[in-house]
Order: structure tokens, then sequence, then C-alpha cells
């Protein structure tokens, strides 16, 4: 009995860290798309400089190797759950400033919301089959933005998504990481590469 | 009476009662309710309903429960359904409601009698909603960023009530807002989904009588996703002239999905896909080279993609791109045959070399021109003449002998192969044997029998016969070690073909063995056209030409015939297709028989134009048999009765014309004392003795008469009796006598005898009394006696001897007697002329006399005697009297200058030559 548990935690471990990584390339592709789409609208250089974002761990990371796997579990949905809260404010913020006119960037927004959305929820699955559970979400609230300028909210929301098209491509490498047959496992079967 | 009124005014009280109720109240105030109000019923289900009273209205009017009456659209419920249940509650029990029609109403009736509306409700009937079953969906994508998800249910049965579907979707740790159909009850689209994470996804349908979910969907729309098919598909070709490089972009992100691909293309006329193998395109790529095409040829491309691992499905196929590949130089030579014609001078052909342009396949690009080479194998030079030319043929005047020709196709990159052909001077090789066609799938197989002898190859030579077009020769070749092939070439159903099958050796050619085929038969066109050549009695010969070629649509395999009667049943006879002709026996004579032919195929016959002829009604000879014999028989009846008539001569005469014998004939002549010497005769003795006079007339001759018979008178008499001695053919003029001798009777010695006979019945003779002419003296007189003396033949013979003889003088001398008589007269009867007789002149008579008696004294009676009284009778039969009258015209004419020299001898009667003269 046990043992089919063991198969079945596995197999669904493995995929849900094969849809992750899928669901992180499709985000990161989004996300790069929804940059454009946003310097554009928002009337941004591309090549501006922001400043990291409060609230949102930093993709890189030291000894990023040494991590265990709920270690950066931990860290991916640490960072999601922020950006799920900045991508909706931002969502919000782009509504009340542009209203219904650019309507596309608002399903950009959206899309890249969800799908940031379904990462954490694939985080907290994980967790859950790391025997951990996920932890509550306090603390995820992102900062107030009320004393912010339009143009800092402008920034601001670049730099999450940039930060977001970061974590997009490390989240890849660390589901990659967990997907790889741990020494206590007997699930040694190997993931799905990645796209 | 009283009452009455009390009825009355109770019942406009009870109104009043109710309609100030209702006033009072608002705006409507009615006596009661239903209950429940306006109810959704499940279809055949049992309703019940109650109607209840207001208390107000049982103070006011009196009305109870009891008097309620249930309606359906104005139908009133049976009682039975009813139920009382307090005064003022009445119920009504519907088993099913599918005969429930609206509205249900609730009446009173007022005193029994005034019925009354209290309440009215509607009642719906309906289903509740089935469970949504055959969830399934599916992820167009319709941008490069955009796909919508849309799924498809089964909404069950209808409901007949307004039923809600809702498609809801939720992801384990959030809902989505639900999906509402617009103006549909069984697909709902999601206007975007993520990807990569399992979507929950079922079907709630809901109405007023329940609330059904399908079964959960689960599942990651990645997984149902249809892409965009690729686009801006480019075809390039490449540096090999079988390849042809594609190139394309794909409309999905390598970060939604992996595709792999199914490239297909054809080339352009052709309807039918090739596929690059599926395993050469199954991974992610924009551009692929495909290889193996043929050069020169246009291709048309196409391209479709789908998720790489094969989950979901394949895109549309993309548009149609066409490319063309390079070319190449012809891979093969063309097929080459010739055709050989006699020259004008026998020491040369004319070959007509002819060849087949290449398939765009073989020639690889385009012909520029063709190289021909003929190379005479017969010389010991060996020397090679060549040619070059566009078109596919080339005539050549060769001299006899065996040649090798050798063609070959040029394009722009290079040469074919060479064709090579060996034109012997006699096909003397082995031919094919057993040749044989077969329609098969609508193309026309040939086969035959190889021969024994290794083969190079075929030559399959054809050409459609027909009437109206020359024989135009279709070839091609066929490879050695076949037996048979299908004729590639527009081969027409009906249409007859000479195929000539033509195996060719290493070092020679066998001669063409042909045979007639149809790709397809049918029945003739029309048939044959028959007619008679020849009718006879029972049999009649008919004859038909054969149809032409073009009329036959198939083999002729037999002909019928088909003759009947014009009541008669028709009757067929099967002909054999070579003939041409048949004779129908057995016909039935003078019958009108109608025929017709008709010519049969393997696939029917078809009649040719009726034709109509009539029997004979006598065969061959039977004419001639039946005339003949007839004819004989009655010439054979005819001589008979001639033969007969001449017998019973005497007795015809006797009878119808009995002869009255002329007196002037009478022997009674011979007793004048002039002659007496003619007396003597002495036939006449015996003949007519003289104990056979019974009666004699006396006759009184006066002496002075004498002397009117002078010598001279006498003269031509003697002469006339030598002359009858040697000719006895000169006609008289005296045969007349009888009254059936002819005027031109011919007197012979036979007549003497016949009238002998004949005047040896009795007749009577009057008497001669010789008496002057109008009161002149007469000469002599003669009176009829009674004797039954035969008239003497020799007398009358006398004078036809002296009609026909030399003695023309005498003979005048007669025919001036007459001359002024009526010609009638011969044709008087006897009797009268024996009175004209009467008055002649005595010097006529005398002469008269003298004739006689010389007569019978020249003329010799016989053995002759019989035959020349035949002959006599055949003279009057056949003599025709118009001539007789001719002649004796001109007799007259001939004697008129007589007259002055004897007009004593003037008598009135009939003279003609040979007929009966006067006396």
């Amino acid at each position: 009995m046990a043992a089919a548990d063991n198969t079945s935690a596995a197999l669904r471990r493995r995929d849900l860290c094969s849809r992750g990584i899928r669901l992180a390339g499709k985000m990161r592709s989004d996300v790069i798309d929804l940059l454009d789409t946003y310097v554009e609208r928002q009337g941004l250089d591309a090549s501006a400089s922001v400043a990291s974002v409060e609230g949102v761990p930093a993709a890189a990371v030291e000894r990023w190797d040494e991590q265990t796997g709920t270690q950066r579990l931990l860290e991916n949905l640490a960072a999601y759950r922020a950006f799920r809260a900045l991508l909706a404010q931002m969502l919000e913020e782009q509504q009340e400033q542009l209203g219904e006119a650019d309507a596309a960037l608002g399903r950009a927004l959206a899309a890249v919301l969800l799908q940031v959305s379904a990462f954490t929820y694939h985080l907290e699955e994980l967790l859950r089959l790391e025997s951990r559970g996920p932890p509550s979400e306090e603390g995820a609230e992102p900062p107030p933005a009320a004393h912010l300028s339009l143009f800092e909210r402008k920034l601001r929301g670049l730099g999450v998504l940039r930060e977001l098209a970061q974590w997009a491509v490390r989240s890849t490498r660390d589901l990659r990481q967990l997907a790889k047959p741990s020494p206590g496992s007997s699930s040694a079967a190997s993931l799905a590469e990645s796209p | 009476m009283f009452s009455g009124w009390n009825w009355v005014a109770h019942g406009l009280y009870l109104l009043w009662s109710i309609c100030s109720l209702g006033v009072s109240g608002g705006l409507v105030q009615s006596c009661g309710h239903i209950i429940p109000e306006s109810p959704v019923l499940t279809l055949g289900s049992s309703f019940t309903a109650l109607c209840i009273l207001n208390e107000s209205c049982l103070d006011f009017g009196n009305i109870y429960a009891n008097q309620i009456i249930w309606k359906t659209k104005n139908r009133v419920v049976p009682k039975e359904q009813y139920r009382e249940i307090n005064r003022t509650v009445s119920s009504v029990t519907f088993n099913d409601t599918s005969s429930l029609a609206n509205p249900l109403t609730c009446n009173i009736l007022a005193d029994g009698q005034i019925e009354q509306n209290i309440y009215g409700i509607t009642v719906t009937v309906g289903l509740p909603p089935e469970k949504p079953k055959n969830l399934s969906c599916i992820v167009r994508q319709v941008s490069k960023l955009a796909y919508p998800m849309t799924c498809t249910w089964n909404p069950g049965r209808p409901t007949f009530l307004d039923t809600h579907f809702r498609l809801k979707y939720r992801w384990p740790q959030e809902n989505f807002p639900d999906c509402i159909p617009k103006d549909v009850n069984n697909s709902c689209m999601i206007t975007d989904v993520q990807f990569f994470v399992n979507l929950e996804v079922w079907v709630e349908a809901e109405n007023a009588l329940g609330k059904a979910e399908s079964d959960p969907l689960v599942l990651d729309p990645i997984e149902i996703v249809k892409p965009l098919s690729p686009h801006n598909l480019s075809v390039n070709s490449g540096i090999l002239p079988t390849v042809l490089k594609l190139s394309w972009e794909n409309r999905i992100s390598v970060a939604v999905m992996k595709l792999k691909f199914n490239i297909r293309y054809r080339i352009v006329g052709d309807t039918n896909w090739m596929q690059v193998p599926p395993e050469d395109t199954a991974s992610p790529r924009t551009s692929f080279s495909v290889q193996g095409l043929r050069p020169y040829t246009e291709y048309v491309f196409s391209i479709r993609c789908m998720k790489e691992d094969g989950v979901g499905y394949w895109s549309d196929w993309s548009e149609e791109k066409t490319g063309v590949t390079t070319e190449d130089k012809p891979s093969k030579g063309p097929p080459i045959w010739r055709s050989i014609a006699a020259s004008h001078s026998p020491a040369f052909w004319t070959v007509h070399l002819m060849w087949k342009a290449l398939e765009p396949f073989e020639a690889n690009g385009v012909i520029l021109q063709y190289e021909v080479t003929v190379r005479s194998k017969s010389s010991l030079s060996s020397l090679a003449e060549k040619y070059h030319v566009n078109t596919t043929n080339l005539t050549l005047k060769l001299p006899n002998g065996t040649y090798e020709v050798t063609v070959i196709a040029h394009n722009r990159v290079g040469a074919s192969p060479p064709s090579v052909l060996l034109i012997p001077a006699s096909n003397s090789k082995a031919p094919v044997k057993s040749v044989r066609t077969l329609p098969k799938d609508g193309k026309l197989w040939v086969g035959w029998t190889a021969p024994n002898s290794y083969v190079l190859k075929y030559v399959i030579e054809w050409c459609l016969v027909s009437n109206s077009s020359d024989c135009i020769i279709e070839w091609q070749n066929e490879p050695g070690n076949v037996q048979g092939t299908y004729l590639k070439g527009d081969i027409k159903p009906f249409k007859c073909y000479l195929i000539t099958v033509y195996p060719l050796y290493a070092d020679g050619q066998g001669s063409g063995q042909s045979v007639k085929a149809y790709l397809q038969q049918d029945r003739p066109s029309k048939g044959p056209t028959v007619q008679t050549k020849k009718v006879g009695k029972a049999e009649a010969v008919l004859t038909w030409n054969h149809l032409t070629v073009d009329e036959q649509n198939g083999f002729i395999r037999s002909y019928t015939i088909f003759y009947k009667t014009v009541d008669g049943n028709e009757t067929a006879v099967t002909v054999d297709p070579s003939k041409t002709e048949y004779t129908l026996s057995s016909l039935t004579s003078d019958t009108l028989y109608t025929v017709r032919m008709m010519a049969y195929t393997d696939e029917g016959g078809r009649s040719g134009p009726d034709f109509t002829f009539t029997t004979q009604k006598f065969g061959k000879g039977e004419i001639e048999a039946i005339v003949v014999p007839v004819c004989l028989a009655f010439l054979l009846i005819v001589l008979l009765g001639v033969l007969f008539c001449f017998n019973k001569r005497d007795l015809i005469k006797k009878h119808i014309w009995p002869i009255v014998p002329d007196p002037s004939k009478s022997n009674i002549a011979q007793w004048s004392p002039q002659v007496p010497a003619k007396h003597n005769f002495s036939s006449k003795d015996q003949m007519y003795p003289e104990g056979s006079f019974t009666d004699v007339s006396v006759v009184e001759i006066e002496a002075d008469d004498k002397k009117s018979f002078s010598e001279q008178d006498l003269k031509p008499f003697d002469l006339l009796k030598k002359e009858k001695s040697t000719s006895e053919g000169h006609s008289s003029g005296i045969g007349g006598s009888s009254c059936m001798s002819s005027p031109r009777q011919s007197v012979s010695d036979s007549d003497e005898g016949e009238t002998t006979q004949n005047t040896s019945s009795t007749v009577q003779y009057s008497t001669v009394v010789l008496n002057g002419y109008r009161d002149q003296t007469p000469v002599q007189v003669f009176s009829r006696s009674e004797s039954t003396q035969p008239l003497l033949d020799s007398e009358e013979r006398s004078e036809d001897q002296v009609g026909g003889g030399d003695s023309t003088t005498q003979r005048q001398h007669y025919f001036k007697q007459n001359g002024g008589q009526d010609e009638t007269n011969t044709d008087r009867p006897c009797f009268e002329r024996t009175k004209q007789i009467i008055h002649a002149n005595e010097g006529d008579l005398a002469g008269f006399a003298q004739l006689q008696i010389s007569g019978q004294s020249s003329q010799p009676l016989g053995l002759e005697l019989e035959k020349n009284t035949q002959e006599a009778a055949l003279s009057d039969v056949l003599q025709a009297s118009t001539e007789g009258q001719t002649v004796r015209s001109e007799t007259v004419e001939g004697n008129t200058m007589l007259v002055d020299e004897m007009p004593k001898s003037y008598l009135p009667q009939t003279v003609r030559q040979g007929g009966y003269m006067p006396q």
C-alpha cells in the first residue's frame, strides 16, 4: 500500500515537475512578449534600468546547486506569490489607467497572472508531496503602491515583468533539478525534458 | 310569485356583494385563490390544486366549497376529481399532467345557476434536465497568443422548459467564471485558457424542475490544442534537379508546444498527393528539403503540424505552394518505330521513321532536337547518315537493305541514351503466336504467345478501322519479357481496332500478327437492308449488304431474318454472318410477305427496315404447263372440227345452204343440136345415163339462132380446152354458180366432180325458155324442170376455164355481158340469178353452151375429183369476199371497151372474175 502511494506520489511529482517546467517556459515566453507590449504601451524605454522590486526574492542566487529541493520550492513559492500579488495590482492599475482602451495589454497581463497563479499551484502541490505543505501566504502582500507616482508604478511594473522573466528561467532549472530522481526515491523515471 | 322575486333579488345581491368585495379590497380582489400558484410540473406526474375561498365571500354570498367547479381551458373537470376538504377549500387532482390544459380555473355556481370565476392559474409542464453527456473540448488556436477552448456536449432530451446550461471549469485552487452558451445549449467557448495546469470542466443544466451536472472532464488544455497551420510556406529549387526546399513559419511558440509536421506534395495536374515520410518531419523545424522529385517538374506542396507527442489535433493543411525542379538530361531515348512503303523504284524503300516524344518525366526538360542516325548494315562501308530534326518523324528514301536507326533526344542539359531500331531487309524471323485481346478495366489488353527465340522487345501497332477515315497507325513498345500489355492510347468503345504485334530481335524482326478487337461492343447502329433478288411461288431469294464497320459496333455474330405474312406469325431464320444471300422456302404463293433482318453482335441486335414482297401465283413452268396443253387441245379441236366440217360438208350444205344448180350449166344444154358430139363424153355418159332422166323438157330451138354462134366465137373455147389440160390452177370466173362458191373460186377438175356429187340431190329445174330480150326474139328458152339430174360441174368448169384461160377474147365477151350489172348481184340468192338468166339473149346462151361443152370434153374426171373438191371448199372458207370484189371491179374496168362491140351480150347479171357467169 505504501509502495503504491509512493509510486503514485512519484508519478504525481513527475507530472507536476514536467508541466511546471513547460509552464515556466511558456510563462517566460509570454512575459517577454508582454514586456515588449508593456514598454510600448506605457511609453517606457526598453533599455531603462529598473531597481529591484521590493518584496520579490532575487532570482539570482549563489550556491544554487547546493540548494535542497524543498528550499528551491519555497523560494519559488515565495517569489511567485509575490508576483501574483504584484501582477494583480498591476492589472488593477492598468485597468484604472487605461480602462478598456487597451484590452490587449490587460488580457496579456491577466494571462500572465493566471500562469503565475497556476505555477504557484504547482509549487504548492510539490511542497505537499514533499510532506511539508505550503506555507501560509502571510507576508506575501505587496507593498502598497499608493505612495508611488504613475511613472514609478510603470517602472515597477516593468521591473516586475523583468524579474518574472528571470524567475521563469530559474524555476525551469529548479524544477528540472527537482525532477531528477532523488537518492531516497524509488522512482527513477526520467522526466520530460524542457521545451 | 313572491318567492320568484326573492330569488332574483338574492342573485342580484350576491353579484353586488362579490363586486363590491372585489372593489373594496383593491383594484381586483377575488373571493378565493388557488394553491399552488402557477406551478411547474413534471410531465406525466400527478397534480393536486386547492381552491380556497375567502371567508368574507361566505358571509356575503353564501358560497361554499361544494359549489366550486374546476375547469381546464373552459372545460369542466369531472366531479370525480374534486374533493371538498372543508367548507372553504376544494381540491382537484390530475393523475397525468400531460393532459392538463391551461388555464386551470376555480369557479363557483352561485345559487346553483350563475357560474362565476373565482381564480385561475397557469400550469407549466415540462421535464427536468438530463445529465449532459459526451462532454469534449478542443483548443483551437486563433492567433499566436489566443487559445480559446470550445467544449461541446449532448444536452439530452428536450425539457419543454427554459433550461440553462453552464460550462463550469476550475483549477484546483481557483475557480473561473462560468461559460454560458449563447443561442445554443450544447457548446460553449472559453476565450482563454492556460496550459500546463489541469483544468476541471463540467456542464450544469438547470431548469424549474431541477439541475443536472455532467461528469467532470479534467484535462490540461495543452493536450487538446489544434494549432494553426504553418504559414508563409515557400518552395525553392535546390542544386539537385530532384530536390526542392520548403520553408515556413510556425505560429505557435515552442514554449507552448513542440511541433511535428506532415508535408504532402503532388505534381501539378495530378490529384494524388504524396507525403514525406512522417518520421522525417517528426521534430520541430521551419524548413525541409524534399528529395526524390522528378527533374523539371512542377510540384505543389502543403504542410500541417501538431503537438510533437501526438496528443491533440492536427492543424489544417497550409496554403498550397508550387515549385519547379531544375532540368536534367533525358533519362531514356525516345521509342522508335517505322513504316515502310514501296517506292517508285523497286530497289528503294520509303522508310517513314517515327518516334514518340518523351514523357515529361523522361524528357527531364525541354527537348530541343532529335538526332537521327541511319547506318546501313548491308554495305561494307557502313557509313552513317545523321539528321537533326525538331519533329518526331523522318521520311527517308533508302535502297533496299538492312539498316540500324538511332535516335537521341537533346535538351538543355544533355542528351538521352540512344534508341536503336534495326530495320531488316525482310521480316524473316519467327512471329508471335495466338494474338488475342481482352477488354479490361476500360482498357484493351493485348496478349500473345512469345516465339521460342529471345525477343528484344515487341512493337504493338494498332489503328482504328473505319470507313470514313484512313487507318492511322499508333504503336507502342513493350519489353521482350512480357506477353501482354494494355494499349496506351485513346481506345474508343464500339470501334474496331486492327492490332498487330511485331517481335523485334537483336538481329532482325518477325512478321506482324494481327487481330481485330473492340474495347466495348454495342448493338449495331442499324440493321441490314434486305431486299429480294428473286421471288418465286414458294420461295424468295433475299439479298443484303454487309454493314459497314462503322455501323457494326461489334463483331457481327449472326443475322436473323424475320418474315411474316400480314396476319401470320413471324418466323425467324438465323443466317451465318458471312452470307449476303438467303433463300426463304416453303412460302405461300400469291401472298404478301414482310421481311426484315437483324444483325447481332455480342451485345444485341438491331433490325433493318421492313421489306415487303409478294410471292408469285404460279410457279416456274406452271403457266406453260397449263397454256400449252390448252392451246394444243384447242387447236386439235379446231382441226377436228374443220375435218368434220369437210367430211360433212355435203350434209352441211344441204341443210344450211343447199346448192342451187345453175340451170345454165344444166346438161340439158348438151342436148343442143349444135353440140351433139359433146354428149359423147364418156364420163358423162357414165355419170348421167339416159335412163336417169326422168323428166325432160322440150327445147325448141330455132334454126336462125344457130347463126349467132359463129365459128369465131367457138375458137377461143377450143384454145381454152387445150390450155385447161395443162393449167388447172387458173381461175375460171364461173365457179360462182354455186351459192357456196367464192367469186374467185378456182376451178379444177375436182370441182367438176364435186358439183356432180352435189347436184346429185334432187333439184327442180325450171324450164328454160329461149326468149328475146325486151320483146326481142328469144334465142333459147329453158324452163325449170323437175329433173333431179345433177348440175354438171363440167359445165361450170368450162365456164371457169373460159374465164381463167388465155382466150381473152372469149372472156371479155362474157364480161361485157355483165359489165353493167350491179355487183351486189353476186350476193343474191340463186333463184334471183336464175331469173336473170331468163332474160339473157339467145346468142349469149348459145355461146355459153358451147363453152360448157368444150369444158366438159377437156376435163377428165377421175381420181382427182375428191381432192379438188376439198380444195375448192377450203378456198370458199378462207377467201374473203371483199378481195373478190376488188378484183372484180378491175375486171369491169378492163372490159369497158368491149361494150360497143358486143352490145347484145350485155345481161343484167353479176359479173366478176371467176364468179358466176351470165348466160
